[in-house]
C-alpha cells in the first residue's frame, strides 16, 4: 500500500463523514510532508558528511550525519521564525 | 456524507485553508534547502556558529524583500 492509498476510502465512500474525510486528508498530507522532509535531509548530509564514500560507514561520518540532522531540523526552525515573526 | 457535500462551500472552505497551508510548508522547505546551501558551507557541527544562524535568518529576510521587488516590478509592467 503506497503513502496515498487507504483502505478505508472507496468501499463504504457513502458512509465517510466529511470531517473523517478532512481527516484523512491531513494525515496523508502530513505524511507527504515528513517524506519530502527525510528525502531532503537524505540529499543534504549525503552531500555534506560522506564526501568519499569508502567500504563503509565511518564513525566521523556517522557523528557528522547525526550532527546533520539535528543542524538541518533547527534550520527550519530559524528559517521559519525568519518568515513568520519578522517585523518589517 | 452525500457527493454533493464535496461542493459545499465549508469543504471548499476547509480545502482552501489545507491548499494554503501546503503552499506555506512548500515554501518553508524550498527557502530551508536553499538557504541551508547558501549558509552551510563547512560540515554541520554540534550547534550553528552565530554567523550561520545569522546567515539563514538573513536569508529568509532577504528572500521576502526580494519578492516584494519582484512582484512591484512585475506589476508596474502591467
Amino acid at each position: 500500500m503506497d503513502s496515498f492509498s487507504s483502505p478505508s476510502i472507496g468501499s463504504s465512500s457513502s458512509n465517510i463523514s466529511s470531517s473523517d474525510l478532512m481527516d484523512q486528508l491531513k494525515t496523508q498530507l502530513a505524511q507527504a510532508y515528513a517524506e519530502e522532509f527525510l528525502e531532503t535531509v537524505r540529499g543534504k548530509c549525503f552531500e555534506k558528511c560522506i564526501t568519499k564514500p569508502s567500504s563503509s560507514l565511518s564513525g566521523s561520518e556517522s557523528s557528522c550525519i547525526s550532527r546533520c540532522v539535528d543542524r538541518y531540523i533547527e534550520a527550519t526552525g530559524i528559517i521559519s521564525r525568519a518568515l513568520f515573526n519578522a517585523p518589517h | 456524507m452525500d457527493p454533493s457535500a464535496l461542493n459545499s462551500a465549508e469543504m471548499q472552505r476547509l480545502l482552501n485553508q489545507e491548499k494554503e497551508k501546503a503552499m506555506v510548508n512548500e515554501m518553508l522547505a524550498k527557502l530551508t534547502s536553499e538557504c541551508w546551501d547558501k549558509c552551510i558551507s563547512s560540515a554541520p557541527g554540534s550547534k550553528f556558529s552565530s554567523s550561520e544562524s545569522a546567515c539563514l535568518s538573513n536569508c529568509a529576510q532577504r528572500y521576502m524583500d526580494m519578492s516584494l521587488i519582484i512582484m512591484k516590478r512585475f506589476q508596474s509592467m502591467h
